[in-house]
């Protein structure tokens, strides 16, 4: 049933208004003379107007009057229709799906649907039901609707994906089309552990009922975790998730054919590497594939791309490069990155650099100043052009870095404090955990908390300067602002392990990476991509993609991403503690959907419309009367 | 009409007391002025005298004209000849209708009453049937003293019916009628024409008299109306939206086409029809009743 609504009922009060012509029309009745006769059936055939006649005519002109002025008034109080979607205030059982790779082993789908289509029906009568889908996003399938059957419907239509598990997505889309409805969620999934993603947001209204209904994950899954080439050998790695040992044949395919296979033995919950040797071109993409039947299927097969991506050109300007220490951090942590093929790092001294020519210096995607000391002066050019004309540069303010050349260097005042400050026991804290640099620090794990600052470099606040990160003392410890058309990001300390243990420490290395990736971004040529993180345009499944057109042109891989390959799960009990409660949606939300749907539909102009047809038949009529 | 200034007007007629006083006035007067007219010789007082002769009832024996002249005489009347009449009287609900102050039905009771009055002065048995589309009230022909006033009484408390069917009622009262007489049909004859002719024409073909006062208002005459309205009918609530001025011509001429279609048939029937309008004194429904009397054997 379609529920209409009306975004500004009171108009509806003119309505009203329809009972003038109703009145007028029974006044006139009233008026009319009626004569008691008794031989009027000698004038029926006389040459008059038939009473019964005029009065159908009188009452089709009162219908379209009243219906003008009707229609008028419900014109102006903005219907919308609330849906196959039930009106906003009827309660609502909203049946959220898991379509996750984990749901994907033989049968286990099924059951999910069965559970989601038996949830629909046994809904209660007086509830709206609405279907949502999720893995790593969620999608609502039928907003809330009193028909079963477009739920049943399109629980049956649901199909099962390669996509992560991300529960907090699927409530907060939940909670998006619970609003402010007294509403029952039933959540169909295997309760994968690796669904709770720290990052996530969302949760439940407080109040909203939940019921867990969990599909058995299967006893053993067996995937691809990584598929690597080394020279004429791909080394790929099979994960055992089960209790047993297993055994599976590994393929290696090239061009659809089968360029190697070996067998993989795992112990119970392990992993074994198996080298597949065959002929490998220079080019291409190729598959590595494994044989098992019980798991989950798109974790069977990784993709690989043979030729690695140019790796990104990274500077990292010394004071002495001959030193003992000097950039070496820096360059061992980017080469970790994507085994040593995205970042070609190049550690040079002043000396050296001033003989780049400005052609050598634009191709560096992004450089890091260490130390300034031997800069000459056509070197500090050369960065100050470079980050002037729209270079990526991490200007570290450790002992080698000169204060007194940095407006030559960088070409804008840092109001950088010359003395050193003591800072013994400060450790790092970002004050904007979702920033790109600090996204694998969200994890309790990865977090920055134990690095150790003991010297720093003051920096005076300024205007369009953003701190990224400060030290537990207050001052700033990263910041981010733009020179010319270049971008900036200081370091308040240093990164070669004088000022801060920060270079021993176990998250220097992702935040080297992610901050190298930061200034890259755009210069990047990756070949690899895990769902869900796939490039603009590419389908988020897995498999090998063409994109980009002419020179651009290339191939990538996309492959499933190997936490969902993972069957252990959580209880119940756990699933429904961990979902957060979240204050429900008021009044102005609802209006605010209302007010979408009205837009959307544009029920008013229809009606107007109708009432000038009605008017138009109106004056016909009138006219015909006359 | 110098000749009607004598007679009564039905208005106020309606203004005397009972039906009975009413009748009463009505005959009274009409034989008063009877005597006076050119219609002498209609008297129903008596019809002569002639000579006793043995077997003649002793009690018709004229005592004074013996003590006068000696001689045995016996008053003949002309009740003797003793007739049966049947009243019909429409009392359907186009009988209720008058533009004036009295209505269709007050005229034709008034009207049947007088005729009664008449009729038990002439010793005739006379009955009264009230009908509208069924018989609604029936007095049995009777002579007897004291029927007179049952008739009456039974006039008074006539109230309007329903639709007219006068074709069923006839054809009851014809199959009912055995003995040979007179029917006076008493109506405004808004019914199927072919209808009202079928049934009156039933008494004929058993050779009984009929005579037919069609009673009609003078508005049904001329339709006088002026202003537009909604002429309901009386019987079938049909409604019609009618301009006066523009319908009157064509009324007229049909409400005077179907008079003339009366009378033309029924007289072809050997019927006596009698058209009174409600302004029209009652003392003419009479003369026509003896008009037809005086065929009556």
């Amino acid at each position: 049933m379609f529920g209409v609504s009306f975004l500004s009922p009171l108009f509806l009060i003119g309505a009203l208004a329809a009972a003038v012509p109703i009145l007028l029309h029974l006044f006139h009745r009233k008026t009319d003379v009626v004569v008691d006769f008794p031989a009027v059936s000698l004038l029926t055939r006389a040459p008059v107007q038939h009473h019964r006649r005029r009065q159908l005519r009188e009452l089709i002109l009162l219908a379209l009057r009243v219906a003008a002025l009707v229609l008028l008034a419900v014109s102006f109080a903005r219907p919308y229709v609330a849906g196959a979607a039930a009106p906003a205030s009827a309660p609502v059982t909203v049946v959220a799906l898991d379509t996750s790779m984990s749901l994907s082993a033989p049968g286990q789908f099924a059951k999910a649907q069965q559970a989601a289509a038996q949830a629909v029906e046994s809904a209660p009568a007086s509830d709206a039901v609405a279907v949502v889908t999720f893995s790593d996003v969620a999608t609502v399938l039928v907003p809330p609707t009193s028909d079963r059957a477009a739920a049943l419907s399109a629980v049956a239509a649901a199909t099962v994906g390669a996509g992560g598990t991300r529960y907090r997505t699927a409530l907060a889309s939940a909670s998006e089309v619970i609003g402010a409805r007294d509403a029952r969620v039933v959540i169909v999934t295997d309760l994968q552990q690796s669904g709770w993603e720290a990052s996530d947001e969302g949760g439940l209204p407080d109040g909203v009922a939940v019921r867990v209904v969990g599909i058995a994950a299967p006893a053993s899954n067996l995937a691809v975790t990584s598929a690597t080439r080394r020279d004429g050998t791909v080394v790929a790695t099979v994960q055992n998730y089960g209790p047993d040992e297993a055994r599976t044949p590994v393929m290696l395919m090239v061009d659809g054919k089968q360029a190697a296979q070996a067998t993989a033995t795992m112990a119970p919950f392990a992993a074994a590497d198996v080298e597949l040797r065959g002929t490998l071109g220079d080019a291409g993409t190729a598959q590595v594939v494994i044989e098992d039947n019980a798991g989950y299927q798109p974790d069977n097969v990784r993709f690989l791309a043979l030729d690695p991506p140019p790796a990104v050109p990274v500077t990292a300007v010394v004071a002495d490069p001959t030193g003992a220490v000097g950039g070496i951090y820096i360059e061992r942590a980017l080469a970790v990155a994507d085994d040593g093929h995205e970042f070609a790092v190049t550690v040079a001294d002043g000396r050296v650099l001033s003989k780049w020519t400005t052609a050598e210096m634009a191709r560096q995607a992004a450089v890091v100043i260490l130390g300034t000391r031997t800069l000459d002066r056509s070197g500090r050019e050369l960065l100050k052009a470079y980050l002037a004309g729209g270079g990526q540069v991490l200007l570290t303010l450790g002992p080698d870095v000169d204060p007194g050349t940095l407006l030559d260097v960088i070409g804008a005042d840092l109001g950088v404090a010359p003395a050193p400050v003591r800072s013994t026991g400060a450790t790092l804290v970002a004050t904007d955990s979702r920033h790109p640099i600090f996204r694998p620090f969200l994890l309790p794990s990865g977090a920055l908390g134990d690095v150790q600052v003991d010297q720093h470099r003051r920096l005076k606040a300024q205007d369009g300067r953003t701190v990224l990160a400060r030290l537990t003392d207050g001052d700033a410890a990263l910041t981010e602002q733009t020179v010319g058309a270049g971008r900036l990001l200081v370091f308040a300390s240093d990164l070669d392990n004088q000022w801060s243990r920060f270079p021993l420490h176990p998250s220097f290395v992702p935040f080297a990476v992610e901050t190298a990736r930061y200034l890259t971004q755009g210069r990047q040529q990756r070949h690899d991509f895990t769902l869900p993180d796939v490039p603009a345009g590419v389908p988020a499944t897995p498999g090998v993609v063409r994109t980009g057109e002419g020179r651009t042109a290339r191939q990538i891989v996309v492959n499933v991403d190997v936490r969902e390959s993972s069957p252990a799960a959580t209880s119940v009990d756990e699933f429904t503690k961990d979902i957060t409660r979240t204050n429900r949606a008021d009044d102005h939300e609802i209006v605010d959907v209302a007010r979408d749907a009205e837009e959307r539909q544009r029920w008013w102009q229809v009606g107007l419309l109708v009432m000038l047809v009605a008017l138009a038949g109106e004056a016909l009529v009138g006219r015909r009367a006359a | 009409m110098a000749g009607e200034a004598r007679y009564l007007d039905p208005a106020i007629v309606a203004r005397l007391g009972t039906i009975d006083l009413k009748a009463r006035t009505i005959v009274e007067g009409f034989l008063t002025g009877l005597h006076r007219s050119p219609y002498r010789g209609f008297s129903v007082e008596f019809a002569e005298y002639r000579q006793y002769l043995p077997g003649d009832d002793l009690a018709t024996l004229d005592w004074k004209v013996y003590a006068r002249s000696d001689r045995h005489f016996v008053k003949k009347y002309e009740e003797d000849t003793n007739l049966t009449c049947h009243l019909l009287l429409d009392v359907s609900g186009s009988m209720g209708y008058g533009s004036g102050p009295i209505t269709k039905l007050q005229y034709g009771s008034y009207l049947t009453g007088a005729l009664a009055y008449l009729m038990n002065r002439q010793r005739d048995a006379f009955g009264l049937i009230a009908f509208d589309d069924r018989i609604a009230t029936l007095v049995p022909a009777s002579a007897r003293t004291g029927h007179l006033r049952a008739v009456l009484l039974a006039l008074e408390r006539l109230k309007i019916g329903a639709g007219t069917n006068v074709a069923k009622p006839l054809r009851d009262l014809a199959a009912a009628v055995r003995k040979r007489g007179l029917v006076v049909l008493v109506s405004d004859l808004l019914d199927d024409p072919q209808s009202v002719l079928d049934g009156v024409k039933h008494f004929r073909y058993r050779g009984t008299d009929v005579v037919v006062f069609h009673v009609i208002d003078p508005y049904e005459l001329t339709f006088p109306f002026e202003q537009s309205a909604r002429f309901r009918d009386i019987e079938t609530a049909q409604e019609v939206m009618a301009v006066p001025s523009a319908v009157r011509h064509d009324y007229v001429a049909r409400m005077a086409a179907r008079i003339a279609h009366y009378k033309r048939e029924l007289g072809l029937a050997g019927i006596d029809y009698c058209l009174l309008d409600t302004s029209q004194p009652l003392e003419l429904g009479l003369m026509a009743y003896l008009m037809t009397r005086r065929r009556v054997p």
